[in-house]
């Protein structure tokens, strides 16, 4: 075996041009898979991480709340409740979180407005919310002041300082009612939000829906150390809180993303087909100019009593030689520049960007840097590679001495 | 006994319309030990002889033996096998492996027919010392001359310890000096370990040396003399 790949290795050496040529169409086809679906994977990476940031990883509800999302499923939080979740390793943070709908009204303007009562000091350790305040402070766990949304507060025209009146369905029926000094005014990525959203302290917003009980909550969301390990803790989750809960994760809560997804999966998965069949053509021409090359040599090693096993042997020896010196190559050209793009993502400007921002999404090209993105491209390229090793394994296996001797 | 023995050979090529007899019926025995020399002019049939008593082509009609082994039974994988053990080849154009040396040429198909190591090494020197170029041992054929080349294919097929050599035109690519040098190491192969030579060639200096001269034309053997060694 160490002389075939020895013959190999200098088979391929002999032709040196045409070895480099080979290996480059396996480089090229390498490198530009891997920077499109490093972006591709990147922006879908990018879209989950701005969804599950707001949702969290798994979210806890009171049973068929997420079919029927009234404030009237909204459950009370326990203390063992809290602990049953904290006592589970591999969840990293628990947010309580109480949402619900409100009319909101400065002076002469009205809108409506979606209420998030949010532990204001957790939160910000999460999604770092008060990094966003544009005028005023952030959220004082000790009062009861509210942040507003940039083009919330430009549409009721109002400022930091200002009061603004809520008014809403609370829980069980009871009218919701109260008014809260603006502490400042945020601007995050997604317009629609900064249209409509408005954040209060947790405890704020539960005197806000039904003043009787504290600890009213629509949700707890659970965000946890490692992706892998989703089932496990959402089933974890499940068995501590029994069936008075349910517990959702994001590839629910998300499907909308997820769907796109898939779709505009599948245009990249398109064109990644056409890159490699363009890339197969020229790896599978240099291939067959050196098996006609080698005809006569062949024909020597067949005629002295080399068995043809053994020449496919070299010709898979060969073949693999050079895709693997040109995945090498076209790893080594790639990831500093996937690595470079995944730290500085390529800013996204005009209407692309607008597109972004509505769905919440910062305009940015970030690329993945996961595993399986570079192992994926680099097996389906070492694999087509490979397959162009077929045309000289079947010649090797029919070819004639004596029409070989003649060439 | 004879080492081969062609018994009513004939080959038709049938590549084009018109189909080609390169052999009518040749029957040819070679004994052990012969320096026979296959001659005539071109397309008379004498490399189509060789290819088939070699085990390269086989016969459209007629049988091959090679010490009763008749090489029309066998499968293509066990002709391989059979050549690997049984014939030497030496060609016109040389022919050596081009990327490996001519130690390495000469050991390979010694590896081929699992040789150790060691053994393997001790006999392609050995080999290369007797043909006269030992010291080109580690020398790709690219390095090499023409004649040098030769000598390197002729200790390649005697490597194998085959039961016969064939060689095809081996001098038509050599000058007068390389000929003569290969000849007389072909000649004292023959003279030292008995080794049997079938040559293809229209070169007189070959013949010169040869025990025996068969004649063939239009695919038939129109002469066959023995001589005393020259």
């Amino acid at each position: 075996m160490k002389t075939l790949i020895k013959i190999a290795w200098r088979n391929l050496w002999r032709n040196r041009r045409r070895t480099i040529l080979t290996a480059s169409a396996v480089v090229l086809a390498l490198l530009l898979a891997l920077i499109m679906r490093s972006m591709q994977f990147g922006s879908y990476e990018q879209m989950i991480r701005a969804g599950v940031n707001q949702t969290g990883d798994l979210q806890v509800h009171d049973t068929g709340y997420w079919a029927n999302q009234s404030i009237d499923r909204a459950f009370f939080y326990r203390k063992n409740l809290g602990e049953d979740l904290h006592n589970i390793k591999e969840i990293k943070t628990v947010l309580p979180g109480l949402q619900t709908f409100s009319l909101a009204s400065y002076k002469k303007q009205t809108k409506g407005v979606l209420i998030s009562g949010i532990d204001a000091a957790v939160y910000n350790k999460q999604n770092h919310l008060s990094n966003k305040i544009i005028r005023g402070k952030y959220l004082n766990p000790n009062n009861n002041d509210v942040l507003l949304g940039d083009k919330l507060a430009e549409f009721l025209k109002m400022n930091v300082g200002d009061t603004l009146v809520l008014l809403g369905q609370g829980y069980r029926g009871i009218t919701a009612y109260g008014i809260y000094r603006v502490a400042g005014i945020f601007h995050l990525p997604s317009i629609q939000m900064n249209r409509q959203l408005v954040y209060m302290n947790l405890k704020t917003t539960q005197a806000f829906v039904y003043p009787y009980q504290p600890g009213l909550l629509t949700s707890l969301s659970v965000f946890i150390k490692n992706q892998s390990m989703l089932p496990t803790v959402k089933k974890k989750i499940e068995n501590r809180l029994g069936n008075n809960y349910e517990v959702i994760s994001w590839k629910t809560m998300l499907s909308d993303i997820l769907q796109t997804i898939k779709v505009d999966n599948i245009s990249g998965q398109i064109m990644l087909l056409i890159l490699y069949i363009i890339a197969a053509f020229g790896i599978f021409s240099t291939i067959l100019m050196m098996t006609m090359e080698k005809r006569k040599q062949y024909a020597i090693m067949v005629s002295i009593g080399m068995e043809r096993r053994k020449l496919i042997w070299v010709s898979i020896f060969e073949t693999f030689i050079i895709s693997v010196i040109g995945i090498i190559i076209g790893l080594v050209l790639a990831s500093p520049v996937i690595y470079y793009l995944h730290f500085h993502p390529i800013p996204i400007t005009g209407d692309m960007a607008k597109m972004y921002l509505e769905f919440n999404i910062e305009p940015v090209l970030p690329f993945s840097i996961k595993a399986h993105v570079f192992l994926s491209q680099t097996i389906i390229v070492l694999v087509l590679s490979l397959l162009s090793a077929l045309y000289p394994i079947i010649y090797l296996s029919r070819f004639n001495i004596l029409n070989a001797f003649r060439h | 006994m004879s080492i081969i023995e062609a018994k009513g050979i004939y080959k038709i090529y049938q590549e084009t319309k018109v189909p080609v007899n390169a052999l009518n019926g040749v029957d040819l025995k070679i004994e052990k030990g012969e320096f026979t020399a296959i001659v005539g002019p071109s397309g008379s049939g004498k490399t189509t002889l060789l290819n088939i008593l070699g085990g390269l082509d086989l016969p459209t009609k007629g049988d091959i033996l090679i010490e009763n082994t008749n090489l029309k039974a066998l499968s293509s994988r066990q002709l391989i096998d059979f050549r690997l053990h049984n014939i030497g080849f030496v060609f016109q154009a040389y022919n050596l492996i081009p990327v490996l040396t001519a130690l390495e040429n000469t050991e390979f198909i010694m590896e081929l027919q699992k040789v150790s190591k060691k053994d393997r090494m001790k006999k392609a020197l050995e080999l290369l010392k007797a043909v006269g170029i030992a010291d080109k041992a580690n020398h790709k054929p690219g390095q090499l001359s023409g004649g040098q080349q030769q000598r390197v294919a002729v200790a390649r097929a005697l490597a194998s310890q085959p039961r016969f050599i064939i060689a095809d035109e081996p001098t038509a690519n050599l000058d007068s000096r390389s000929t003569n040098e290969l000849l007389e190491i072909m000649a004292e192969m023959n003279r030292k370990y008995h080794s049997t030579f079938i040559f293809a060639t229209h070169d007189q200096r070959v013949m010169d040396k040869a025990h025996r001269i068969v004649t063939i034309d239009d695919g038939k053997i129109i002469g066959d003399e023995t001589f005393e060694r020259r």
